[in-house]
């Protein structure tokens, strides 16, 4: 475990990612520490531009933006994590259980798997959400959670496909050992890479959905996160009326975690698959090799 | 042939499943599900209307399996039932009204961000370290994290309202008559400008990953080697040994990334006020219209199943080894 941090720690990309994220995560927890408001409460006038008083100004309701996003912040991390956790728990265990019984078991799973691919996802989510009308966050999270592990299951059970056929693999099953052992202790392993970036990439799915589902009216108004900020932005005609600050603040805090998760996600596919390296590495071994090429030519031509 | 056929199944089992899931989610939910579907009717809905509705819906009189066939028949008939909240207008006829403008957004931000995604991964992966992949490979992750509702709000904030340089609302000036003038598809080219940017920056990234990584796997073929060492240009072998061959898998995630695309697609529409499915779904929503939320999601599945079909297709035109399978 802990050689397989250092690995993770030593690709650039990931130790940023994993730096960003480590950022929210203490201001989700550090959140009354840092907002000097009451997120809810009218604390000042109303679209008020950012200040030295209110750093990101005031939405219409006279509220600090700067202490909703902080306690936001909460929010969207435990929605994420949590929706992230079912997804990845979901696909996982049907793509391993499909790739490694095969046969008729394969079969049925993967036709789930790939009917609910094709399945227009938002306009779906949209249909549940609407029926539970104005949902909680928990709610936003268990209904992304329990639709959206087909991706993951589909990439899961391709990788696992492909352990199968290795020869550790084939050797442990003539020793006799039990399917939960070969699944657990076996496979499971060496799919770690696969379920990891799994689990990011549905954070990142998250994150995104349950601010679109807020932003349409389908969250509840009262929440505190990034999408009911949105919502109660675009509510109060935000853009039109110029308060940029109340827009521009939420998109900002998206965008940077989600940067954040998906450069820990290439850094896991990196470390998985070391052909996918570019920057750094990639272009310093070409930028070498040009060099030699055309010293090993000068030579020649002396 | 046989190939195609399959697919065709498959396609119709899965538009089942979207059309049970309609059926199943109100009789899931405590309480009387005509009353939950129905519960912002409009007051110009007589009992008539509401009866005929029900029956729609398969709110009928008779066991489950029947109560389904008949919301099934409903279906395959082309009936959705009514808006309950712009009485008595169908909701397939609200949603055919819409679906144009859905079509020639996605169809248009599809076309920019696959072709532009697309080339720029050749290159990225054919100028491996260089410029190129240093810039487009990382800003391309970035903006695939990025929602489609930031990138709207962001273009409609810096460019409709801060800068006005395009229109904020609408898919053409409402003082011009829709007519196929230079005047008037000028003005929808006009008002579509930031929309499909909008859903093609969401896009563009997801196809230069793919396309970048799957050059890569193909430039360490023998055969490209065996292409250079034959004496052929550059680009030749860029384009038509290695891209060609790098195109399949590319094609494969093209199907995958639908969903993105028509989901960016109701939020975009929403943002930019245009007046597409999204934006009528999210009336539906405001309104909780649920006929005309339920007649969406049967909409967007038959859209999301013919795109994939059209995959299909391009997939047996690109792979001649399914041809003879």
């Amino acid at each position: 475990m802990k050689s397989l941090l250092k690995t993770f720690l030593r690709n650039r990309k990931a130790a940023i990612g994993l730096s960003i994220v480590l950022i929210y995560v203490v201001i989700a927890i550090a959140a009354p520490l840092i907002a000097q408001y009451d997120p809810l409460g009218r604390v000042g006038r109303p679209h008020q531009a950012p200040s030295a008083d209110h750093w990101l100004g005031t939405t219409r309701m006279g509220r600090d933006v700067f202490s909703q996003l902080i306690y936001g912040t909460r929010n969207s991390l435990m929605v994420g994590l949590l929706a992230g956790f079912i997804v990845t728990a979901i696909g996982t265990t049907i793509g391993i259980t499909a790739a490694y019984f095969g046969g008729k078991v394969d079969d049925v799973l993967n036709f789930m798997t790939n009917v609910v691919l094709v399945l227009p996802q938002l306009p779906l989510l949209l249909v549940l959400a609407a029926f539970l009308g104005q949902v909680s966050p928990l709610a936003i999270a268990l209904i992304i959670g329990v639709t959206s592990w087909a991706w993951g299951a589909r990439v899961t059970r391709a990788q696992a496909l492909s352990l199968k056929t290795r020869d550790y693999i084939q050797a442990s099953e003539m020793i006799g050992e039990p399917a939960w052992r070969m699944i657990l202790v076996e496979m499971l392993p060496n799919l770690l890479s696969i379920i990891g970036f799994n689990f990011i990439g549905s954070v990142i799915f998250t994150i995104i959905t349950q601010a679109t589902l807020e932003f349409l009216g389908l969250g509840s108004p009262l929440t505190l996160s990034w999408g009911a900020m949105l919502y109660n932005a675009q509510n109060a005609s935000a853009i039109i009326v110029g308060a940029w600050w109340e827009i521009l603040a939420p998109c900002g805090a998206i965008v940077f975690i989600g940067i954040g998760l998906s450069l820990m996600n290439f850094g896991v596919d990196e470390i998985a698959n070391p052909r996918m390296r570019s920057l750094g590495q990639v272009a310093k071994a070409l930028k070498q090799e040009r060099r030699l090429n055309r010293q090993r030519m000068q030579e020649a031509k002396q | 042939m046989q190939f195609l056929l399959k697919r065709l199944a498959f396609y119709l089992v899965a538009f089942l499943v979207a059309a049970t899931f309609n059926f199943v989610i109100p009789r899931m939910l405590p309480g009387n599900p005509a009353d939950i579907m129905l519960a912002n009717a409009n007051a110009a809905m007589g009992p008539a209307a509401r009866e005929a509705l029900m029956a729609t819906f398969g709110f009928v009189d008779a066991p489950l399996h029947e109560q389904y066939f008949s919301y099934l028949k409903s279906i395959f008939t082309w009936d959705f039932g009514v808006s309950v909240k712009f009485f008595p207008v169908p909701v397939t006829d609200m949603l055919m009204q819409a679906l144009p403008w859905t079509l020639f957004l996605t169809g248009a931000a599809l076309l920019v961000s696959f072709s532009v995604g697309t080339l720029l991964g050749i290159l990225a992966a054919w100028r491996r370290g260089t410029m190129i992949d240093v810039i487009a490979s990382p800003t391309a992750l970035a903006l695939q994290s990025i929602p489609s509702v930031v990138v709207a709000l962001c273009g409609l904030y810096f460019l409709g309202v801060s800068n006005k340089i395009f229109p904020t609302s609408y898919a053409y000036d409402p003082k011009l008559d829709p007519t196929w003038s230079v005047e008037f598809i000028s003005s929808v080219a006009y008002h579509g400008f930031l929309p499909v940017l909008t859903l093609s920056m969401v896009l563009v990234g997801g196809y230069l990953v793919t396309m970048r990584n799957n050059m890569i796997g193909q430039l360490g073929e023998d055969y490209i080697s065996m292409g250079e060492a034959k004496g052929l240009s550059d680009a030749r072998v860029r384009y038509t040994y290695a891209a060609r061959n790098a195109l399949l898998p590319s094609v494969t995630s093209l199907a995958l990334s639908f969903g993105a695309l028509f989901g960016g697609s109701l939020v975009t529409e929403v943002v930019f006020n245009y007046p597409g499915v999204g934006n009528l779904l999210y009336l539906g929503i405001v309104g909780r219209d649920f006929p005309l939320i339920q007649g969406q999601l049967l909409i967007m599945t038959l859209a999301m199943l013919i795109a994939n079909f059209a995959v299909d297709l391009a997939y047996v035109f690109l792979d001649p080894r399914l041809k003879r399978a």
